[in-house]
């Protein structure tokens, strides 16, 4: 039997060209704005035919591992030229570089033309490419400004260190002293050289890829009417939230767009409280959604895309009460939202000011949180039926009156009172089911004021009263001390 | 021959999910599911609480101690970790003095404004039927009678089929009775009879101030 291996090569050598990892680098020159859809995409997608161990560095450059097409495709000129031909036509200014670490195939992209590649030794192939191919390198990875530009900036100034030094080329950094190198320029020296020398900083981190998730239909005749749009939505729906759950992703945001006779665009975004796919319910949302904002023409071309996110996985307790699903709850709002408007529906929160009625309205997400634990004020002792419901405190550190449960007027009512040396005496409204009779009790004058150093129109001064009036409600109302009229702010109840 | 018809005639009636009008099928005469209205004495008289998946009403004057009765069950229906949501047809509610009560405000769906008592009903009945929440309030305590008038006579009997079985209190808090379900109860509260009823602090005029007003409630039970 003829023996295939030659003689004096080592296990070493014969090991060597197929455990050794291999880089591919697909390299835009000029591309750095991330463009969606631009043809740098498209090579993205050719990467991604080659291995699915893929990373992109900013909006040029995207390496793959290619360490395991060897048996498939041939050595690492093999697997070039593959990689050239994949791409062939695709765009003219593509840069393709085969080596044996991210780095060195990186660093050839950026500094050669067409394909290259170098399956030695990597420090060897980027030893003679020029200085400036560094920072093009550290440059692909900064898209946005912060940390990594900062960073950018430090490079940029070793690198002039670096010609001021008298060196040219990449492979003279390489042969710096380590030791002086980082006694002078700190651990970014170092980074540098190592890049230099062809070595990986980081270990490859693989793209998950985000597969698009859209369905878009052209009708033979224009749709004027939501019913039948719903049924058009349902067919563009199903097959979408079937693709999210085969990926175990779920919507966080679905957009509408609906082109228009008239060639106008009628844009929707919703977004989803939590990630769902059920496609009953993102129907619904959208219906909804379009019953309060109506497209203002027939609708030519439906189109849904869906911002996906990983699957929700909710985890139900046996001893704890169950809240509404997000997805029911979402429906529910925007049910509400359409009966009822859009601010008018939802959680209050207190604000931090002195203003009366001081509130606002936020979504109502009830969270998962453990209930609280007898936190509730205490009730006085009862005897028989007669029970006395002490608010929370009657005088509070923050030195409002006490907190009784007030059912306020919004606005609040105007008032006739007559007043004796400043205090009420009677209430007199001039509404049907209104209280109003003789003060026999009242307690005050609390007075606010504030926002007078934003103008008159936001400013208020204020005088309160709580009164027991003789029809037995008890009342709190207010003299405005700006208007000099008097209001009834609301009944305690 | 006529106890067999009465069982036939039940059993049609349990066919159709009839049976909450037959005496043998009170549903809470063994035992029942509960929640604290969060005042103690109250609680007492209930029985432990106002029944789940049942209608009941909080009703009024003013100045009765309704809305603190109602924010006080909200308070402790938040407290058990239950979603509450309160329908606000005249938008009286006060977030702050509510707050003051122990009630946890990002817990409640609060639907304010309205604009009609119809409207609102519709969206109780929304609420409801997304189902999912330990209470669920409709405040009508403001509403013209006239404007209740003109709910269908089937409105409440249709509220209490929504939530029957399930594990929702419905409220309607009103200024008379509305309706309750046969397993609901209604809590009338007296009216004042005069300003001593409120608690008054501080001896001198200036100084005084309003700190509580007391509750006398009258539970009117279900069969």
């Amino acid at each position: 039997m003829e023996n295939p291996v030659e003689p004096g090569r080592t296990l070493q050598n014969l090991v060597e060209p197929c455990s050794l990892p291999l880089y591919a680098c697909l390299r835009v020159a000029g591309s750095r704005i991330p463009d969606p859809g631009s043809r740098f995409d498209h090579h993205i997608f050719i990467a991604r035919d080659f291995s699915p161990r893929i990373e992109c560095h900013g909006a040029s450059t995207v390496v793959l591992d290619v360490s395991g097409l060897g048996r498939l495709l041939g050595d690492a000129s093999a697997i070039g030229a593959e990689l050239r031909r994949a791409a062939d036509g695709s765009s003219a200014d593509l840069q393709i570089a085969v080596a044996r670490s991210q780095a060195a195939a990186r660093l050839l992209a950026i500094a050669r033309r067409g394909l290259t590649v170098a399956a030695g030794d990597a420090a060897a192939a980027v030893a003679p490419l020029p200085l400036d191919t560094l920072r093009v390198c550290m440059e692909d990875d900064v898209v946005g400004g912060g940390r990594a530009a900062a960073r950018l900036q430090t490079t940029g100034v070793h690198l002039e260190t670096f010609r001021r030094w008298g060196l040219t080329m990449v492979g003279e950094i390489a042969a710096l002293p380590t030791i002086e190198l980082s006694e002078r320029m700190g651990q970014q020296g170092l980074a540098l050289q190592q890049l230099a020398r062809g070595v990986d900083l980081t270990p490859l981190v693989p793209d998950p890829g985000v597969p698009r998730f859209v369905q878009s239909m052209e009708l033979e005749w224009p749709i004027d009417a939501l019913e039948p749009l719903s049924f058009v939505l349902a067919r563009l729906l199903d097959p979408l939230s079937s693709a999210l759950e085969r990926a175990d992703r779920g919507a966080a945001a679905l957009r509408l767009d609906l082109r228009l006779v008239d060639r106008t665009l009628h844009t929707r975004v919703l977004q989803l409280p939590a990630a769902m796919r059920d496609p009953k319910v993102l129907r619904t949302l959208l219906l909804l959604d379009l019953e309060s904002h109506p497209p203002s023409h027939a609708i030519d071309v439906v189109t849904i895309e869906i911002d996906p996110v990983p699957g929700r996985i909710v985890q139900y307790s046996l001893l704890e009460r169950a809240l509404p699903s997000p997805e029911t709850l979402a429906t529910l709002m925007a049910r509400l939202r359409a009966l009822v408007g859009e601010d008018r529906c939802g959680s209050p929160i207190i604000l931090d000011t002195w203003r009366p009625d001081r509130f606002e309205m936020k979504n109502f997400e009830p969270s998962l949180q453990s209930p609280v634990s007898s936190s509730q004020p205490d009730v006085a002792s009862v005897s028989g039926e007669v029970c006395r419901a002490v608010a929370a405190s009657a005088a509070k550190a923050d030195g409002t009156p006490g907190t009784l449960i007030l059912r306020r007027f919004r606005p609040p009512v105007a008032i006739r009172v007559t007043v004796d040396r400043g205090r009420p005496l009677h209430v007199a409204i001039d509404r049907r089911g209104m209280p109003g009779g003789r003060v026999e009790r009242a307690a005050g004058p609390w007075r606010t004021s504030g926002a007078w150093w934003n103008g008159s129109d936001s400013a208020w001064d204020r005088d309160e009263w709580d009164a027991a009036l003789s029809d037995g409600s008890i009342c709190r109302l207010f003299h405005d001390r700006l208007a000099d009229r008097w209001f009834l702010d609301g009944i305690l109840d | 021959m006529p106890s067999a018809r009465r069982v036939e005639l039940e059993s049609l009636l349990r066919a159709r999910q009839l049976d909450r009008t037959l005496t043998s099928a009170i549903p809470w005469s063994t035992s029942r599911d509960v929640a604290a209205t969060g005042i103690a004495s109250l609680d007492r008289a209930l029985g432990g609480g106002v029944a789940r998946g049942h209608l009941s009403e909080v009703v009024g004057p003013r100045s009765s101690g309704r809305t603190t009765v109602l924010c006080r069950m909200l308070a402790a229906a938040v407290n058990r970790g239950e979603a509450v949501a309160l329908i606000d047809t005249c938008d009286r509610f006060d977030p702050l003095s509510a707050e003051g009560a122990a009630l946890d405000l990002s817990k409640l769906l609060w639907v304010r404004d309205v604009g009609n008592a119809l409207r609102a009903l519709k969206a109780m009945n929304l609420v409801l039927q997304a189902g999912g929440f330990g209470l669920v309030a409709f405040d009508v305590a403001d509403v013209h009678a006239a404007a209740l008038r003109q709910f269908p006579f089937t409105t409440w009997m249709r509220m209490a089929r929504v939530i029957e079985g399930s594990q929702t209190v419905a409220i309607v808090v009103a200024s008379e009775r509305l309706a309750r379900s046969p397993g609901g109860v209604t809590i009338a509260l007296e009216p004042p009879p005069d300003a001593s009823t409120a608690q008054w602090c501080g001896v001198s005029d200036r100084a005084r101030f309003l700190r509580a007003i007391d509750l006398r409630p009258r539970v009117v039970g279900g069969r």
